[in-house]
């Protein structure tokens, strides 16, 4: 799990508060904790309902994608939460003790060839609900950001 | 049949199935979040082995859908097609519309307003006639 440096229009520690670091078993119930605790947060700072839609949706796509394809349902591996609340934006962090992907490689579910694939859409579900996605070199830690299209400084 | 998610302020996921006119009618309601989502894959897959000529779904009541229950929809889809049989959608919320038309989903099924526009146009065999219903898209 990387501490790389995260560009600052994902994460700026200057501006934003600082990060809360939550582990949890990798296994989908225990992912929810993480989830409840970051979407009550957002619902307090005044977020549009479909903007905590698109966050909740990102989130739970990217810990299904930590629980089974990074660590495998490995039950004795880990998943690292970060993230910070504001009023202006939204930050998430989701790292697994996979060997990491290449998401430049992962087929888009759209295209005519992959629309009948049962699986694949995670990756662009977060792609599209959030404004900000990359990912640690490793490729085991997604780095998202939303912003709040209410806040007004 | 119905199921509570484990420690969270969802609305629980239920998943309901009837016969109507011959066909199979699955009402989905609360949230089908990742803890839960592949119950949706085995009651539509399973419904599918029995051979039901078309399947209803009834996203009416649902409101959240992840990728593993969008994948649920698609498997049965593909399994459908098998005996050139029919998987219809029923008037999703508008987030769930925005997921399906970001997917490109909306492609891929018939999605009518009412159930009874569904079973209208679903029949047996015979390839659907989907209607235009477009909930506002949101985003």
């Amino acid at each position: 799990m990387s501490d790389e440096r995260t560009s600052p229009d994902i994460y700026d520690p200057a501006t934003d508060p600082p990060l809360t670091d939550l582990v949890v078993c990798s296994d989908l119930v225990a992912a929810k904790q993480p989830e409840e605790v970051i979407i009550s947060q957002i619902e307090q700072f005044g977020y549009s309902e479909d903007a905590v839609f698109g966050i909740k949706l990102a989130l739970e796509e990217a810990m299904t994608n930590a629980v089974r394809h990074g660590n495998r349902h490995d039950a004795s591996k880990r998943i690292r939460v970060r993230y910070a609340v504001s009023p202006r934006r939204v930050i998430i962090f989701v790292a697994d003790e996979g060997a990491g992907f290449c998401p430049e490689e992962v087929p888009d579910p759209t295209a005519p060839e992959n629309i009948e694939r049962p699986n694949g859409r995670g990756i662009m579900l977060i792609n599209a609900y959030m404004t900000r996605v990359s990912y640690n070199a490793a490729g085991n830690e997604v780095r998202m950001m939303k912003a709040n299209e209410r806040w007004a400084p | 049949m119905g199921t509570l998610n484990p420690a969270t302020s969802d609305r629980p996921l239920s998943i309901q199935v009837e016969r109507m006119e011959g066909v199979a009618l699955v009402t989905l309601g609360g949230a089908c979040t990742m803890e839960v989502s592949r119950q949706i894959w085995h009651s539509l897959v399973g419904l599918v082995t029995e051979q039901v000529p078309a399947v209803i779904v009834d996203m009416t009541d649902l409101d959240f859908v992840d990728s593993v229950g969008l994948g649920g929809l698609v498997a049965a889809h593909l399994k459908m097609r098998h005996h050139h049989g029919t998987v219809a959608l029923v008037s999703p919320q508008p987030p769930i519309m925005n997921v399906l038309e970001i997917t490109r989903l909306t492609q891929l099924f018939p999605i009518f307003p009412t159930v009874r526009a569904a079973l209208e146009n679903v029949r047996p065999n015979e390839p659907p006639q989907p209607t235009a219903q477009r909930p506002r898209a949101s985003g």
